[in-house]
This record gives C-alpha cells, structure tokens and sequence, in this order.
C-alpha cells in the first residue's frame, strides 16, 4: 500500500538543544545523584592513591544540573516565545481544542480509538511536560538549598520549604524516581508513535521535521 | 582531675584561672578575638548580671545534668556561677511551696529583665495536662513567665523543636517555645543534649551586648549552627576520597573511614560538634566511630530515623502497614512502569495479529 506525507518544520532549534540538553544532563544526574546516596564503587583497596572519587562524582553532579537548569529555563523561556508547536497553549488542555485532544491521547494510547496526530505534541503530552517542569523546579531549589548550606538567604527559604536538609534531601531523592519514570515511558511512547503513525516523531527531535499524512481529515 | 587532687574539697570553689578559662572557651566558640575576653569577664562578673528562671517541662534533664556532670567541672560551674539562678527545679534547694514562692518573687522583683531558660518540650493536647508542675500545666507556667522575661532561652532540642516528644503521632501535642511565645526575643540550643559551650557562649554573648546573638531561620545561633557538621568533619576527606565504612567493625571501620554510608546524617546536620566537641576531652559520637544522629535539626526523630540508614524509611499505605526503605518503593514503581510499558507494547502486538494492518486506514477514516 502507497502513502503520501507532506513535510512539515515542528520543532525550532533552541527547543531541540534543550531536548537533547535534558536527555543528557538527566543520563549524568541520575547515575551521579544515585550515586550520591549509595557510593557502590569506593576506593577501598587502593589506600594512599587520591582519585577523589566521590568529590568528582558530585562535581559531575552540580555541572549536569546547571547544564539542566539552563535548558529548564530555555524551555520556559520558548513556552511564551517559541514557534506555534513549542508554546505552552499548544498543548495544555485549556482550550476547547486541546480539552478534546486530551480525552483523544487516552483512548489513543489505550488502542481504543486512534486520533490523528497533530503537529506539536497532544495535550496529555503537553500536560506531563507542565508537570515535569513543576517537579524540574522542586529539584533545582531542593538541590541549590543542599548545595548552599551557608546561604543564609537559601536557607531561610529552603527551610521554610523542606523543614530542614534532610527532609529536602529526602524529596529530592524521591523525586528522581519520577524522572527515571518520565524517561522510561517518554522513550517508550515517543517509539510507540512512530511505529504506529510513521510520523518520523523520533527523528523530529533532532531534524526539526514531520511528516503528516496527505489525506488527513480536517480533525484537530 | 587535678584541681580535685590537689585542692580536695576546696576545689568546688571556681578559681580565678577556671573562670578566665571558660570564659575564653566561650570567645573562641563565639568567633571572638583574645581582645574581647576582658569584656566578657567583667560583664560575666558584674554585679547586674540578671537572674535566670530555669523551668523544666516534659524532658529528661539531659540538658541540665551534661552541664553539671561535665568530666572536666570548670564548666558547668562556671555557668552556675556565672547565672544568678534562682529557680531551677533540679538543682534549687528550695522545695514545694517555697520553692514556687521563689519564682513569683523573681518574676515580680525582676519583671521584664530576668533571662528565661526553657528545658523541655511543651504538651498543648488536652489543655495541657500532660505535664503538671505543682498542680499547674507547664503552658500555664511558661505563658506567666516567659511573656514577663528579658528573653528566653530555649536549652535542648525538646524546647527547641518538641524533640522526641514530638515525634509521630505525637500523642500529647509536644511542641517548642517557638510556637507558643511570641514577642519576646527566643534563642535556641538544640541537641539532645546541646554542647554547653553553645549555650554558654549565647549567655555570655547576651551579658556583654545586652542582645541575643545572630541567629538562623530556626533560631539558632549562627556561631554554633551555621556550619553543616559534614563540611567541618575530620573524617571529611575520606568521604571525597570515596572510602567508606561499609558495616560497623570491618576493616573501614577500623581505619577511620567516612561514616556516610552507615547512616551519619553530618550532611543534613547543622552543629559545632567536629570543632568544640564535647565535655572537654575532644569527643564527639563520629571520633567515637558512630554516625551523627542529626539531633540539633528539628523532627529528628521522625526525618534523621533510622539512624543507620542513609534516608527515612517510609510506610507504604498497602498490606498490613508493610515499611520499606525509599530506595525499594523507587524500584517497585520501576518494576511497575517496566510492566505497565510491556502489557502496552503485548496489547499493541496482540491487536496487530488479530485485526491485521489497517491501522493506516482507520486513521484516513476518521
């Protein structure tokens, strides 16, 4: 069977780097940050040779997050100024549109009734990325309150948050988690669409380009 | 030892040298220069100094007997001394109604210019009827003679933030001074107990300057509990170095490895321990090959347990109150998502062979 797509540009190249700036920066933070809380590899045997081992892993660890605190606020930034695709009313269920595209992903995902893809991303899509950012916020601030101990300013207003560095602590372990979620189904539904749909949404992400069927109804 | 041998009983006077001494283990604990010591010492002998109230609430006078029962005893005298004390449940002569008779004479003698120290939490459930000192509720006491003091002094982490009291469920509503005194200036020596060179320093810091010392958010001063107790720690490097205790009493253990991964909570602890320590003969419970309990930080009881874990563990609302540590909730909600993704990816597979491919119709359909 023969199918005609017609070529679109999605996504800009600022909203591009900051994907694969996340991408990135998340792979160091969460081997580093779990590292952090369970230090598996010592240097044990080797007594007397200075490697600064975990002093190096936490550094790795503070550079990938102002890496990925750059791209939060990229992406914040093209929330209000970047192209149709990348504005935060594209995809949130606030508008009568998105409210019927939401409801349509679910069933979608759930193989009860495919919907026709759209150009940027579906409202369920554009709803996790609001709630990814929420959290991406609860982590900087936790992880700038841990990093700065004697900020008195910091501390106020972290202690204020958190109660104090455990507790911050705390949430910003259990927080990693859902970012080891959000990246295991983010990969999994990004290649789930892209067998179903032949959209080319995985290589959008670094081309910039889709592909939409020709002969798509007049729906979204 | 020495002043004990050589003295015998004479020793319990404090000589000239002991109250110089301890006046400048205050200074250096408070970031002072030698050149302020003089100061000190006149302030710490002036004939105005004023009268402290000590009350005691619901604690266990750990507080009061690491001040007395200090192994080297210049100290403890020295603030004994030092405070015009004219209530103090444990150490007063004074008994029953007497004894009562002696804090309504302060408060009214010195209104407003007395030092208030508060050891022990407070109970506020059931209006208070936990903790009753001479058919009184200690929210009674405590709301007749703070609001009438120069200031207060909250000594222990129960005064401070509730302490152990407070912690979960919290059955008599144990709280700090913090949240019951509003108005008067409070300062707080939380640790179970707290160094008494901390509070020593805040007494003296207030009779030279007539003024609490600065203090952080949790109002504590900044002189004792600005600085995380990890940042500070001799076994420090070997964290950096990546050489850990792995169990206590293995070969780590014995060569003075970092204590991290036994449980220590120096980098959530904010105290002056690795550099005061305690009770003058330089120990502090990590030089004693224990982790830090993190007893100046407010809950500790609930956020610091258990204290040979890195993290609290937490309870998971399923079964029959099942309680896992935070590490194996993360893999169940792993082993969940990994499961959820691979029922998906069978459905999608399943659907394929059973309606064939037309997905790409269907879509045109629509």
């Amino acid at each position: 069977m023969r199918y005609e797509f017609e070529k679109y540009r999605a996504f800009g190249a600022l909203y591009r780097i900051t994907h694969w700036v996340f991408a990135g920066s998340c792979i160091v933070l969460l081997f580093t940050g779990y590292y952090i809380y369970e230090p598996w590899f010592t240097t044990m045997l080797e007594i007397g040779y200075d490697d600064f081992t975990v002093a190096n892993v936490r550094f790795m660890h503070f550079v990938a997050a102002y890496a990925f605190m750059g791209a939060v606020i990229a992406r914040f930034y093209l929330w209000f100024f970047g192209n149709k695709q990348e504005r935060i009313t594209d995809a949130l269920p606030v508008t009568k549109r998105n409210i019927k595209n939401f409801w349509g992903a679910i069933l979608n995902y759930l193989y009860i009734k495919f919907h026709v893809p759209r150009l940027g991303h579906n409202a369920l899509a554009g709803t996790t990325y609001l709630v990814t950012f929420l959290l991406s916020m609860v982590m900087i601030f936790s992880g700038f309150y841990l990093l700065f101990p004697e900020s008195v300013q910091l501390q106020a207003w972290g202690g204020a948050i958190f109660g104090s560095q455990q507790t911050a602590r705390f949430v910003h372990f259990i927080l990693m988690f859902y970012f080891i979620f959000f990246a295991m189904v983010h990969i999994y539904i990004a290649i789930w669409n892209d067998v179903m749909f032949g959209e080319g949404v995985v290589s959008a992400i670094i081309s910039g380009s889709k592909f939409l069927h020709l002969k798509r109804p007049k729906v979204d | 030892m020495d002043d004990y041998s050589e003295n015998g009983i004479g020793a319990l006077r404090l000589t000239r040298r002991s109250f110089i001494k301890g006046c400048t283990m205050a200074a250096a604990a408070l970031g002072l220069s030698e050149s302020m010591i003089p100061r000190l010492v006149s302030a710490a002998t002036s004939p105005q100094r004023p009268p402290v109230v000590w009350l005691h609430f619901q604690e266990c006078t750990g507080c009061s007997e690491s001040l007395l029962r200090a192994s080297h005893p210049d100290l403890g005298r020295l603030i004994f001394d030092l405070i015009s004390l004219d209530y103090h449940e444990t150490v007063m002569a004074a008994a029953g109604y007497q004894a009562e008779e002696n804090l309504k004479n302060t408060i009214d003698k010195y209104d407003g210019k007395f030092l208030c120290v508060v050891e022990g939490a407070i109970p506020t459930k059931d209006g208070g009827v936990y903790c009753k000192i001479g058919g009184r509720t200690a929210m009674d006491i405590l709301a007749e003679v703070a609001p009438r003091s120069a200031a207060v002094i909250a000594i222990g982490s129960c005064a401070s933030f509730g302490g152990i009291q407070a912690a979960a469920p919290n059955p008599t509503g144990a709280v700090g001074v913090r949240d019951l005194v509003h108005g008067k200036p409070i300062i707080n020596i939380p640790g179970c107990p707290p160094n008494p060179i901390s509070f020593l320093g805040t007494v003296l810091h207030y009779l030279t300057w007539k003024k609490l010392p600065v203090t952080d958010n949790l109002g504590r001063p900044l002189f004792a509990y600005g600085r995380k107790i990890h940042d500070h720690c001799e076994r420090r490097a070997h964290f950096d170095e990546g050489r850990f205790v792995e169990q206590f009493g293995d070969e780590g253990h014995r060569q003075g490895y970092c204590l991290y991964k036994v449980g220590c909570k120096g980098p959530a602890t904010f105290s002056n321990c690795p550099a005061v320590r305690f009770n003058d003969v330089d120990q502090w419970p990590v030089s004693a090959g224990h982790g830090c309990c993190g007893c100046t930080e407010p809950g500790f009881w609930d956020t610091m347990t258990p204290f040979e874990e890195r993290l609290p563990e937490i309870t998971i609302p399923l079964g029959q109150g099942t309680v896992s540590t935070a590490a194996s909730v993360g893999r169940t909600v792993m082993a969940v998502t990994a499961g959820a993704i691979g029922v998906h990816a069978a459905a999608g597979v399943v659907r394929r062979v059973t309606k064939g491919t037309a997905k790409k119709d269907e879509i045109r359909e629509e």
